[in-house]
């Protein structure tokens, strides 16, 4: 009697043939697809726009969104074939989906925000000889490895920490007002760690003209930093440097209006958290004046007008930040690359790559060229203050949308509305 | 009895035929698929082999570890900061890898059954130790802190300091696996695999006849920590980085479990087919989620296809399929 339970080895030899079938079907599509002559360059865009970085990783594909509409209102000759490939956050995630994407036909890679990510494509960018633009990356070993087709339009983390404090000084020159001493308050995570760190090791190269006081770590999971402010605020510090997030940026300056504590600023030396939309959103008229200094957007330049119209008109809801600002660049690149190449072939985009020279673009600093390593090294950070709940540039000078306030208002000013 | 016999003892030749089948087409795939193939064929043959060091553990002496994370990112600092810092290769390296994880895996194992830890309790001990190990190398300047330790790569072939491209990689990973495996299949028929599968049935009578329950466990914990560095060695010279965040993260420690459980607890082939089947379900809802442009659609179907699997049937596929087949492996 036959066991109808029971699967014969024919019918798992069927079945695993139709199975077969059926996964191995869109292949010759895939192929015939990277075969044909595109009539577009092709970008494969790598972003974790899901998982632990979605939120940021979303950000930057915005950016992306918008591209081939302000490369219309630019008139540039261009349109680029973008197609989205989520790494999920995880390195091994990142390397297979470089590894999708160049099959599919990809010309160009741009990603991947992360370091671990990006190194992670890197690798497969190098030994499938495939042009990798990184738009957000810090680790300075991505253009330390010798790789020749990967290159960098973001500043390293030692450029990150020197160009913030650059800025410092150029607030104090330009207000007249030099705090004598600084606090420094730091997130104890990855990233906060890194850039204690870093500022530890740069500070007494830097000359500053403020002494650091004390320097304050907290966890990252931390629900109340009572402890921590009033420790900060004890030594009396004229100014307060943090090293945040989002969250815990909403924690501390919740905490200072609190503790009735008035730095004459909260200044951070190169971190997220104070000029996100959600913070200003909730923090209201305590999370007005508070100055990042990271790499912005340039709002004298007309490509960040334009960016800015469409990102506006597509996100209504969505503020434009340095995550949208830099993924756009990238592409921006691979476009120039590719209009200079006057063609695919990776040799030529690379050769393209390499001789760049973009006056006009949309991030603060000089021309977008990169050095022989890959690496662009004439970015420049921005001194970023929040006004009437925006994020507004007010140094340098020549990109300056808005006097720059200094120092702070106290939390009862009437200039805080 | 001798390893030859160990090895194929009941072992219907069919059976060791397919087994050859499919080494042989393992052997042969990267001649024949693209590259992005070859790096799913990687990631399952890295998630059958971590499962199957996993399996070890918790399948064969039933001690549930969720922070096997430990002992692969232990394996790849270690091998990785020799190789950065004294130009030791990593083939060197792997003993010192292995010593460090199965230490870590003594220590851990030490003070949970010496102290009667079991079930959940156990396994919180060893959540534990991977998230202070990893806030500790966060600190720890001469594996590269939170920065990150970063690897020379070199896409100039050199197997002799794991140096090259995805190839290499593949057939290191596709050795490991196969050794694996039989490693698996000796210790089980081995007087070893007899005391653990008594002391997972039943610990307190096994110890009434005479099995030392401590000093097993202890060297199920051991060999299943030491064989896990070995993936983690891999991994960092693989992808040439290691963050304290990624390398020792409570996701990571899940991620090793998976294919173990989904594809069945305390059996040989389980491991495998868990890694196929949530390898090529992954990549699946990955490039739905890329079609749809829906980000995030990946987690929900997989949580959904992992819940579904596991409701019907908790003790994995491998038992399930193989009962099917008429091939007969049962979970030990």
């Amino acid at each position: 009697m036959i066991d109808r339970s029971r699967f014969t080895r024919r019918q798992f030899g069927q079945a695993a043939l139709a199975g077969a079938t059926v996964l191995g079907a869109p292949l010759p599509l895939r192929y015939a697809q990277a075969q044909s002559a595109p009539a577009n360059l092709k970008v494969a865009l790598l972003l974790p726009t899901s998982g632990v970085q979605a939120q940021i990783g979303q950000a930057c594909k915005r950016g992306a969104d918008v591209a081939n509409a302000v490369f219309a209102d630019m008139k540039m000759p261009v349109k680029l074939d973008i197609a989205n490939y989520d790494t999920e956050t995880k390195p091994d995630v990142a390397r297979t989906q470089a590894e999708k994407a160049i099959e599919a036909g990809a010309h160009v890679l741009v990603g991947a925000f992360d370091s671990g990510q990006t190194i992670a494509i890197a690798q497969v960018a190098e030994q499938r000889g495939v042009p990798f633009v990184v738009n957000i990356a810090a680790a300075p070993q991505i253009t330390e490895q010798g790789y020749k087709f990967v290159v960098r339009n973001f500043p390293t983390a030692p450029m990150l920490i020197s160009g913030a404090f650059e800025l410092h000084k150029e607030i104090f020159k330009a207000s007249g007002v030099t705090p004598k001493t600084a606090v420094l308050m730091s997130i104890n995570d990855t990233f906060g760690t890194a850039m204690m760190g870093g500022i530890k090791a740069m500070f007494p190269k830097l000359d500053m003209p403020y002494q650091l006081v004390d320097t304050i770590s907290y966890d990252p999971a931390a629900k109340d930093l009572s402890v921590e402010v009033a420790k900060a605020k004890a030594t009396k510090a004229d100014m307060l440097m943090p090293v945040c997030r989002l969250n815990d940026a909403k924690l501390l300056i919740q905490e200072l209006v609190k503790q009735r504590w008035e730095p004459m600023a909260v200044m951070n030396p190169g971190s997220p958290g104070l000029y996100e939309q959600d913070f200003l959103k909730t923090m209201g008229k305590y999370g007005e004046f508070h100055i990042s200094n990271v790499p912005w957007l340039d709002p004298k330049s007309t490509m960040t007008q334009s960016l800015e119209k469409q990102h506006a008109a597509k996100f209504a809801g969505d503020q434009l930040d340095l995550n949208g600002g830099f993924t756009f660049e990238a592409l921006l690149i691979a476009a120039q690359a590719w209009l200079d190449a006057k063609s695919t072939k990776p040799d030529a985009l690379m050769d393209a790559l390499r001789k760049i020279k973009i006056d006009h673009h949309v991030m603060v600093g000089g021309p977008i060229q990169f050095d022989a390593k890959g690496q662009n090294v004439g970015i420049k950070a921005a001194a970023v203050q929040n006004l009437k709940r925006k994020p507004t540039v007010v140094m340098p000078k020549a990109s300056a949308a808005a006097e720059l306030v200094f120092p702070e208002p106290g939390w009862n000013d009437k200039r805080r509305t | 009895m001798t390893i030859h016999r160990r090895l194929l003892s009941g072992v219907a030749p069919r059976i060791l035929w397919m087994l050859m089948g499919l080494l042989a087409l393992l052997i042969a795939a990267p001649y024949f698929i693209d590259k992005y193939a070859l790096s799913v064929l990687i990631l399952i043959l890295y998630f059958a082999y971590v499962g199957q060091a996993w399996n070890i553990m918790m399948g064969f002496a039933g001690e549930l570890s969720l922070g096997h994370a430990l002992y692969a990112g232990l394996g790849g600092y270690v091998a990785a900061g020799l190789f950065t810092h004294y130009g030791l290769g990593p083939w060197a390296g792997v003993f010192a890898a292995a010593a460090a994880a199965a230490l870590a895996g003594a220590i851990v194992g030490y003070l949970g059954f010496r102290f009667s830890l079991a079930g959940v309790y156990f396994a919180l001990l060893t959540i534990a130790f991977g998230e202070f190990t990893r806030i500790a190398f966060d600190h720890l300047d001469w594996f590269g802190g939170s920065a990150g330790l970063f690897l020379k790569v070199d896409v100039a072939p050199n197997p002799f300091d794991l140096r090259g491209g995805p190839v290499l990689f593949y057939y290191v990973i596709l050795a490991l696996a196969a050794a694996a495996f039989v490693l698996s299949r000796l210790l089980l028929e081995s007087r070893l695999g007899r005391y653990w599968l008594a002391i997972r049935e039943d610990a307190e009578a096994a110890q009434a006849v005479g099995v030392p329950v401590l000093r097993y466990k202890l060297m199920a914990v051991m060999i299943s920590a030491a064989l896990t560095s070995l993936a983690g060695v891999w991994n960092a010279f693989y992808y040439n980085n290691l963050f304290p965040e990624t390398a020792f993260g409570i996701g990571r420690s899940i991620e090793i479990t998976l294919a173990p459980i989904i594809g069945g607890l305390g059996t040989l082939f389980g491991p495998i087919v868990g890694a196929v089947v949530l390898t090529g379900m992954g990549e699946a809802f990955t490039s739905l989620g890329d079609t749809l442009g829906i980000p995030g659609i990946k987690q929900i179907f997989y949580g959904l296809a992992l819940l579904i699997i596991v409701m019907y049937r908790p003790a994995g596929i491998w038992p399930w399929l193989s009962e099917r087949l008429g091939l007969g492996e049962r979970p030990r």
